[in-house]
């Protein structure tokens, strides 16, 4: 349900602290951004290209036995996750552009995902960190498939959402790729009058193909028919393993970015509610909307340190791996202020989001009385 | 056919690695083997650190070849590189003149910067400081027109402020080195703060002595002041028969230049080089506001103080990919939606339209919409 944000906020003198607080965070955070961090992401873009070469070739290693085929899946599974979260996902936020490389920036990187990177940081940077649960806003919102809180009214479709839940989780890259050029309005033709949008349709339309084209290619073509030279049947292997550590990659970076925020205790909110924001009432509205899971460095890290959801949503901009440390000072803050900060293993979060899509397949008991009354 | 072969090869590149070149894909793991390489600048080692004043001092790098390193193609006399040198992570540029000749590079492989140490500079101290005989830096493709023409006109009139002498003692060790038949006629004006500053004086006065066809006037300027019309009606009374080149700061540009020119020299007959970015000419702006879009900020510039796009973009906390900061890398390139800007360095002002442009070296007039 949305929450009275106004009514449960604190007053405005310990917001203004509050924001101070955190700000502090952040300042401390960024003097100490510097030569570490280009040699970890560096690193970390090591890992992910070796694992992707030799998990290619392992691949196709599994001619000789399928062990190889197993770990060539396990390879680019992992190559595929590190590329879109802790690198991709984080570099597009901008987080490393103080490094001035040329291939290490938010405006020229791609990910090896089937949504193409311009039309991500379009959206997603800009919609879904502004308004972030605002429902109407906020499109992430549920992806405009799932129903998780009473303010969208019950359709009959939503009786079967656990297995809308399963699909988009398992064709996660095909769901973000639609989702982030609006496909439903591009495509569909439910225009908007005034569109808002600083790019045509065709021109949305023209990226979305485009990138899902070379995606294509890559997986489903070219490294099945590189395979096939050595043997024929050796195309299929590599397609299917192409296509399992795809969807490997799909169910982690959804069930990755669920957690983070529609958990049981993730908030909503109405629109009005959030005009003319203070800064201080902004960072108070990211960290109830946004939840945390606790884990081992290398799983912080696989999650791109959305683990830490809630630090990623007050500093976008802050190399992510700082946030675990800058974790359990936002979390002091937040007792300080009496302001609910949600956290808890990887498994409890996990499970409420379970959950949560479960509960809102049912309709509410006054609609389920309209229904029957009518 | 040509241009359709390179462009489905990005493609190819694009789909593979979702890189534009294979090798910006590979880079990191390429600096494994190969520590700062890159996909877009040379590698060179520091071969020897000599100080040549002070607050000035000589760099020699030894541009790398090999299998990995692509030969970094030479230069003319007068040119400058871009140096790349990554401090707590960050990569920054630099322009320096190159102050050896081609000539040189041809015979040991090896370059010189001549570089003064800025004192309040953030880069220059730390060159001095963090460099090793040893170290790895980036550089780039020698850039810049300022150099002689070459058919040859016969008569050169050099004038050189401080640590603009670089440009020139290139051209004069070319001259010495080379083995052309035709001598160049050339007379050099070099003003220096005292005479506790004179770059090269030795190899100068030597150079001297050795090339009948070289003459070198020293002008301390504690005595004798800034450049003026008698400086350069006594030291060099057929000044009005030369070519005249000017490097230095830039008050010192601008006031030889304008010395010049009241000599009734024409203008196709001097060529400047500006240290840093060119000053800006400009008439009296008035306020602009620009816009920021993609991070909404609203700058609103002050009246007589003229920022760059960039500065003012880096004032609000952004941090747009940057370079050189005088336009010359090309890396701060960003689209702006509308408005008009000026261009510092052609001394332009833009369409209105929508385009990309630098923002180091364009001012906003009026109204300006980035897409930052």
């Amino acid at each position: 349900m949305t929450i009275n944000l106004a009514h449960n906020r604190p007053d405005a003198e310990s917001l203004n602290a509050f924001e101070n607080d955190l700000n502090n965070i952040r300042e401390e955070t960024i003097s100490k951004v510097g030569q570490a961090d280009a040699r970890y992401i560096r690193k970390i873009i090591r890992i992910q290209r070796s694992g992707e070469v030799f998990g290619r070739l392992s691949l196709v290693l599994g001619f000789f036995h399928p062990l190889f085929w197993v770990a060539g899946i396990a390879l680019l599974a992992l190559s595929k996750i590190l590329d879109n979260m802790e690198i991709g996902h984080n570099i597009m936020h901008g987080q490393y552009d103080w490094m001035n490389d040329p291939h290490i920036n938010s405006r020229k990187f791609d990910w090896d995902i089937w949504g193409d990177g311009e039309s991500w940081k379009r959206y997603h940077n800009h919609e879904h960190h502004t308004y972030t649960n605002i429902i109407g806003k906020d499109r992430d919102y549920g992806y405009g498939l799932l129903r998780l809180s009473d303010d969208i009214a019950w359709r009959p479709k939503n009786r079967f959402q656990f297995i809308t839940y399963t699909l988009l989780s398992s064709f996660f890259q095909f769901g973000i790729a639609y989702h982030e050029v609006a496909g439903e309005r591009i495509f569909a033709g439910k225009q908007k009058e005034t569109s808002s949008l600083p790019i045509s349709r065709e021109a949305l339309k023209q990226s979305f193909f485009s990138k899902i084209k070379k995606q294509v290619f890559k997986e489903y073509l070219f490294f099945p028919l590189l395979a096939a030279l050595i043997s024929w049947p050796m195309f299929f292997a590599v397609l299917a393993g192409n296509m399992i550590a795809e969807f490997i990659r799909n169910w982690w970076t959804a069930s990755v970015i669920f957690c983070g925020h529609f958990t049981e205790d993730a908030q909503t909110f109405d629109e009005k509610e959030c005009e003319n924001e203070t800064r201080g009432e902004w960072y108070y509205r990211q960290i109830l909307g946004s939840s945390n899971f606790k884990g081992s460095r290398i799983f912080h890290i696989l999650t791109g340190h959305l683990s830490c959801q809630v630090e990623h949503h007050l500093f976008p901009d802050v190399p992510a791996y700082h946030y675990v440390e800058m974790a359990d000072k936002v979390e002091a803050v937040c007792k300080k202020y009496n302001i609910p900060y949600n956290t808890g293993s990887f498994g409890q979060q996990y499970w409420t989001v379970v959950k949560r899509v479960i509960k809102y397949s049912f309709p509410t008991k006054e609609e389920q009385q309209l229904a029957t009354n009518s | 056919m040509n241009a359709l072969a390179q462009q489905g090869w990005i493609w190819f590149s694009q789909a593979l690695t979702q890189h534009s070149s294979f090798s910006g894909y590979f880079q990191p793991l390429i600096q494994l083997i190969a520590p700062q390489w890159s996909t877009d600048a040379y590698r060179a080692q520091v071969i020897e650190i000599r100080d040549e004043l002070a607050d000035m001092f000589t760099l020699v790098l030894k541009p790398k070849t090999g299998l990995i390193d692509q030969q970094w193609p030479s230069f003319k006399a007068g040119q400058f590189i871009e140096l790349m040198v990554e401090k707590e992570g960050s990569r920054t540029l630099r322009c320096f003149s190159i102050s050896s000749s081609p000539a040189h590079y041809k015979k040991t492989g090896l370059i010189e910067l001549s570089i003064r140490i800025q004192r309040q500079g953030r880069i220059t101290p730390w060159i001095r400081e963090q460099m090793r005989v040893g170290s790895l830096v980036n550089i780039s493709v020698a850039q810049g027109d300022f150099i002689l023409p070459t058919p040859l006109v016969e008569k050169y009139l050099f004038i050189a402020g401080g640590s603009g002498i670089t440009p020139f003692r290139s051209m004069l060790q070319q001259q010495l080195l080379s083995e052309e038949t035709e001598q160049r006629d050339i007379h050099l004006l070099y003003y220096s703060r005292n005479n506790q500053h004179i770059a090269f004086q030795q190899e100068l006065e030597q150079l001297q002595n050795n090339c009948p066809n070289i003459t070198v006037t020293f002008i301390n300027g504690e005595q004798e002041g800034f450049i003026c019309e008698q400086h350069v009606q006594n030291y060099c009374p057929d000044y009005h028969q030369r070519t005249s080149f000017i490097c230095g700061p830039s008050p010192m540009i601008q006031q030889a230049r304008k010395v010049l020119s009241d000599l009734k020299v024409d203008n196709s007959k001097i060529n400047f080089e500006f240290f840093g970015a060119a000053p800006i000419e400009m008439k009296s702006t008035g306020q602009a506001i620009v816009h920021f879009q993609a991070s909404e900020k609203i700058v609103v510039s002050e009246e007589n103080k003229t920022e760059t796009l960039l500065e003012q973009a880096e004032a609000q906390g952004l941090t747009p990919v940057s370079g050189c900061r005088i336009g010359v890398c090309h890396q701060c390139i960003c689209k702006k939606k509308s408005g008009i800007v000026f261009n510092t360095r052609t001394q332009q002002y833009s369409d209105t339209g929508s385009e990309e442009i630098q923002l180091c070296i364009s001012v906003a007039q009026g109204d300006v919409v980035l897409d930052l």
